[in-house]
């Protein structure tokens, strides 16, 4: 099964544009994701740049309306995620509570919805989402 | 550059319903066009928080871990896409086209190994990371078989 593991730090949902995290805490946080590496676990893994950077799109009766960040009414936001493939849930909280994290983040675990959590009738309705997964591939961005 | 697209979780997701066969093949049709333009990376739905834990870190203490549901957390995440566009323009642009009702999505440019280059100056951090990535891509699609 797959798990999500989502970094919240406080205080990023605030972050100027262009803030970069610390030099010595990237170098931890490496060793942490080479030995999720190691392990076999890892399956992808990506850092967020603020919020100051991103943008909110919202649906008010299915018309889009544009909000640039950073959203003053977000009390917390996420900062980077790992994608798993563990064996359960205490497994990736393991995982977790492994990662070199200071007192200002929390992780949040979550399951990643496999297709075969659905019942037959959304499986099927579904079944192209899978073939379209394998076609787009994870290629890396320039 | 890549951007992530994170769907916010409703009451409905965050009670474990699906959606329903008009949403499905409404967001499967956009999934599609997302696929053709050569833009979609990854995308994934979440289950509800109660299936899920937080774990916080203190100050030379132990993790201390916490069962969902998150009732406190507004902000939750129900799914996520991963984009290659040329620009949060762009992005922003898909996005008003996804069949979405009265609910937020969130566009976040996504940090490259490039953006680190003033800091790495070796480019040994920068190597690194392209190795993991390297590797986490063929675990990635064996998981997906």
């Amino acid at each position: 099964m797959r798990f999500m593991m989502l970094m919240i730090p406080k205080g990023y949902e605030i972050a100027e544009p262009g803030t970069m995290p610390d030099a010595k805490a990237v170098a931890g946080m490496m060793k942490y994701n080479e030995s999720l590496q190691q392990a076999g676990v890892l399956l992808a893994l990506d850092g967020l740049h603020p919020p100051s950077m991103g943008a909110r799109v919202s649906f008010p009766g299915g018309k889009p309306k544009v909000t640039d960040g950073p959203f003053s009414e977000a009390k917390e936001v996420v900062g980077g995620y790992w994608m798993i493939q563990v064996k359960s849930k205490e497994e990736a909280i393991e995982w977790a509570k492994r990662c070199p994290g200071s007192e200002t983040e929390v992780i949040e675990v979550r399951q990643v919805q496999e297709m075969s959590d659905f019942p037959p009738d959304v499986a099927e309705a579904a079944a192209g989402f899978a073939d379209l997964q394998a076609q787009s591939g994870q290629s890396k961005g320039s | 550059m890549r951007v992530m697209v994170l769907v916010k979780a409703d009451e409905n997701s965050e009670a474990g319903a699906l959606p329903d066969e008009k949403t499905l093949t409404e967001m499967g049709k956009f999934n599609e066009e997302l696929v053709r333009a050569g833009v979609m990376l990854a995308g994934e739905g979440i289950q509800a928080s109660s299936k899920g834990a937080r774990v916080r870190f203190g100050k030379g203490t132990k993790p201390t871990v916490f069962d969902g549901p998150f009732t406190e957390a507004k902000e939750l995440i129900a799914g996520f896409w991963l984009w290659q566009v040329k620009s949060m323009e762009e992005a922003i642009e898909w996005l008003k086209r996804a069949p979405f009702q009265d609910t937020e999505v969130e566009i976040r440019p996504v940090f490259e190994s490039t953006d680190f280059a003033p800091s790495d100056p070796t480019g040994e951090l920068m190597a690194a990371e392209e190795r993991l990535r390297a590797q986490s891509e063929q675990l990635n699609k064996a998981a997906r078989r």
